[in-house]
């Protein structure tokens, strides 16, 4: 008997790439995040081999909840392509050996930054959003401790006030992405930097959204068939980016969420955010096999559950 | 660089971990553990337990398991996490005093592990976040003196998030989750 | 050691100079070629922070100051000082220059393309440890190999077409009407333009002063209060309109025949952010000699949150412009090792003063606890 025929085999990395106690400490905090919906709850947040603010928050979340029977997706404002998505999929793969698609509907895990897909994500499945800042309060209060405070009184008359202010000023809501919403009840939180267009797909959703910041060490969740509601008045509603007139120049696809591309005549065309997507309707127009899953947002532009969007 | 593979270990606690993550986001449905019986208690403490967190359990036997993990023992007030494999009245009083989280920090109130039977008994109507409809489930071995104390003890956000384990199977039931006795 | 000792400073000076050389490696010309060599993004700090193009000198400065940012950034500043003004080059712009990496943030595709260039952003930071586990002699002897880049395009299908020099995508903001137009200004004489180096900044600064202030200083200064601004101190949340490194033709025009030529190339990154929390576009921009990316991204930050009505103090010009310059705050925070005792002294003067007097005062009723 030999000491290396006991011993594990050598790995330069553990699988995932986080230690056991990482990723320990990163599943407490999550099922935490689960049972208080919208509450961020600080973690340790280690150091990865991706830079800091890159996606290293939803990175570690991600690490630490696929296994080798997984199917993995990782989409950059909805792009698959990106060299960014590209490299945390390569990265995790390397990691996990886990499998990856492009395809919604294959998945079982759904990292992005900044864009949940257009098809509905279905119960079973996990979307991990990367959040560059986790505090929907940073507008009107940049200090953490001060915020934190805030949100343990549910005090957020100073967000509706800015709110208010926007309006007189400009005639409409100016927040872009990151438009923050009202959690089952309580928690003001910011639904990471996805556009309007994505914010309803989040209340009342069959799947689990798990969101976590890594250099603001902080994560969050929305657990499936929860209320998430964006901040508004009772006369004066949200709104969702309008992309009507909108037409993706390769598959002619309309009210869906839309890249705007700068031509150099003049001018823009428009492609469709979400290439899992495009892939899908463009294999179908050569008419090979595709299935495609419904969307938050039919042709028309309608909003899958009626009454959420109420500026409709 | 060869591709990292899970350990046994490893292979354990991320099929806990998934059934406790799948348990809390749809609070009712029965989730299935990698073990059985009492091992199901110590494949959650190999889980969620080590050396920066700690625990209570009045059950003796699972003392040495859950301390192998290296979590420190704690008394119920005090302990994150803690063990009931059959919780009797005389245990609920210990219970009760779990942490429940403060407005600042309610991600402190206690995780708590109940062993219990689904098959009958009292049933419970849930509803709340993860539940697209109320359910009803069935409780036994219980005592209905503990979903009193955790309606009166604790308002949302604060709590204590249950996960109730009958055999290999577990339900959770987050502090968000109503519950109507009978 | 007593380091004011009257007698014997000038030996000290000259040991503790010697004990420094001793720690560190000789001072070589192989040595100063291998840093110029392979240290390229520090030797394009300490030029940009130096304010000097001199990748050779730089490269000097950093082996013999043993690689202390600040000495080799003092070093070159001083030598800059003493050098001439011979000539003023032709202003560089944006369509001359020979661009090698140009990213945009804001829009997926832009015209010219998006072009990634050298970076380090999509590696993995994994430390090479397989490179220590090779033999010292076999790791000396063996050059690491030469990279060679291979082409992706298929056979048969030419390469994606380059343009080293393409559209700003500010200029295609300005035609769509969403930026404001550049103001019409007559061409200016490079010789009048405000100049920091000869004439010290006064607030609110003109534009050229705040840019060559930005392009001077300290990348980490920058960067701690760029990144203030980003994290929620600012009130704007900007994206990277374009970001971009290139070579530049240094011009200048012929004494006697008038025409332009190109003296040499230098390396220079500038980046522009945009905020769109209005009815229309602003920008902010920073540009710095040599390859910088981080200085210009959180310089850009900073120019942009320097034009708001009541910027956090973190973000008034005269504030960022002041404390990050690199050569007067290290100075200014190295010569705390100065000895300091006269003022000390006085210091403790008034302070044994006050505690005595303290102590003899009859106690106030309102403090009888």
């Amino acid at each position: 008997m030999s000491l290396a025929s006991l011993a594990h085999p050598r790995q330069d990395f553990s699988y995932g790439f986080l230690d056991a106690f990482a990723k320990r400490e990163l599943r407490r905090r999550m099922l935490k995040a689960i049972a208080i919906p919208g509450f961020q709850v600080p973690y340790a947040s280690r150091e990865l081999p991706i830079a800091r603010g890159w996606g290293t928050g939803g990175l570690q979340v991600t690490l630490s909840i696929v296994s080798p029977t997984d199917t993995l997706k990782v989409i950059d404002q909805g792009a698959d392509d990106s060299v960014n998505a590209a490299n945390l999929r390569r990265f995790i793969a390397r990691m996990t050996s886990v499998a990856t698609t492009t395809d919604t509907l294959a998945a079982t895990v759904i990292q992005s930054r900044h864009r949940v897909p257009e098809e509905r994500l279905r119960e079973g499945q996990v979307l991990v959003l990367q959040v560059p800042d986790p505090e929907p309060l940073r507008q009107v209060q940049p200090d953490s401790s001060r915020a934190r405070e805030m949100h343990a009184d549910a005090d957020y008359a100073q967000m509706w006030l800015t709110l208010y202010e926007q309006l007189v000023r400009f005639g409409r809501f100016m927040q872009g992405a990151s438009y923050p919403v009202l959690v089952h009840g309580r928690y003001l939180m910011s639904p990471s930097p996805i556009p309007r267009w994505d914010t309803p797909a989040l209340h009342q959703a069959a799947h689990l959204t798990l969101l976590s910041a890594g250099r603001e060490k902080r994560l969050y969740a929305v657990p499936p068939y929860t209320d998430v509601r964006p901040i508004e008045f009772e006369d004066v509603f949200f709104q969702v980016e309008n992309m009507a007139g909108r037409i993706c120049m390769l598959t002619g696809a309309r009210n869906k969420f839309m890249d705007e591309l700068p031509v150099a005549e003049g001018g823009s065309q428009f492609r469709l955010s979400d290439t899992g997507y495009a892939a899908k309707l463009l294999r179908r127009a050569r008419g090979d096999a595709a299935t495609l899953g419904a969307t938050y947002f039919d042709d028309e532009g309608h909003f899958y559950q009626p009454g959420v969007i109420r500026a409709e | 660089m060869s591709m990292p593979h899970m350990t046994p270990a490893e292979l354990r606690q991320h099929a806990t971990f998934t059934a406790l993550m799948w348990a809390f986001s749809y609070p009712g449905r029965p989730q299935r553990l990698p073990a059985a019986g009492l091992a199901a208690f110590v494949a959650i403490g190999e889980t969620l337990l080590d050396l920066e967190t700690g625990f209570f359990t009045p059950h003796d036997d699972l003392v040495p398991a859950l301390a192998a993990t290296g979590g420190r023992p704690l008394p119920p007030i005090h302990a994150p996490y803690q063990f009931y494999p059959q919780l009797t009245l005389a245990e609920l009083d210990l219970l009760v005093t779990a942490p429940l989280g403060t407005y600042a920090e309610p991600d402190r109130g206690a995780t708590l592990v109940l062993g219990c039977g689904f098959a009958h008994g009292t049933p419970l109507h849930l509803s709340g976040p993860g539940l697209a409809q109320p359910l009803t489930i069935t409780v036994a071995r219980l005592p209905d003196e503990l979903w009193r104390a955790r309606a009166t003890v604790a308002v949302y956000p604060l709590g204590w998030d249950l996960y109730l384990v009958d055999g290999d199977q577990v339900i959770g039931l987050p502090r968000t989750t109503r519950v109507e006795v009978g | 050691m007593a380091y004011v000792a009257a007698r014997g400073g000038e030996a000290a000076i000259l040991q503790s100079e010697q004990l420094h050389q001793l720690l560190n490696a000789p001072l070589s010309l192989a040595t100063v070629r291998m840093i110029e060599a392979s240290l390229p993004y520090l030797v394009d700090r300490v030029m940009g922070e130096g304010s000097l193009y001199a990748p050779e000198l730089a490269a000097l400065a950093l082996a013999q100051t043993g690689g202390d940012l600040y000495e080799a950034v003092l070093l070159l500043r001083a030598y800059r000082s003493t050098q001439p003004r011979l000539a003023y080059a032709e202003p560089v712009t944006q369509t001359e220059l020979l661009t090698v990496r140009r990213i945009s943030a804001s829009f997926k595709d832009i015209p010219g393309g998006q072009i990634l260039g050298p970076s380090l952003d999509y590696s993995h930071r994994l430390l090479r440890l397989d490179l220590l586990d090779q033999d010292n002699q076999e790791h000396s002897a063996s050059a690491p190999p030469a990279a060679t880049v291979s082409s992706d395009a298929p056979a048969g299908e030419a390469p994606p077409s380059y343009d080293p020099s393409p559209l700003a995508v500010a200029d295609w903001q300005r035609s769509e009407g969403l930026l404001a137009a550049v103001p019409e200004v007559p061409p200016t004489d490079p010789a009048s333009l405000p100049d920091l180096t000869r004439e010290p900044a006064d607030f609110p600064a003109p534009r050229a002063h705040r840019l060559q202030a930005l392009a001077r200083a300290d990348t980490g200064g920058v960067l701690a209060l760029g990144y203030a601004s980003m994290r929620g101190y600012g009130l704007a949340h900007p994206t990277v309109n374009e970001l971009r490194l290139a070579y530049a033709d240094v011009r200048l025009r012929h004494p006697v025949t008038g025409e332009a030529f190109s003296i040499g190339r230098v390396r220079v990154s500038q980046c522009e952010v945009v905020n769109t929390q209005a009815t229309e576009l602003r920008l902010g921009y920073t540009a710095t000699l040599g390859w910088n990316e981080v200085k210009c991204i959180a310089g850009a930050m900073l120019d942009l949150e320097m034009d708001a009505p009541q910027p956090h103090p973190a973000h008034s010009e005269e504030f960022v412009l002041y404390h990050t310059e690199p050569v007067e705050a290290s100075g200014f925070c190295i010569h705390y090792k100065l000895p300091h005792y006269v003022t000390f002294q006085s210091g403790l003067d008034a302070l044994r003063e006050a505690r005595a007097t303290a102590a003899d005062a009859p106690t106030e009723p309102g403090d009888a606890q």
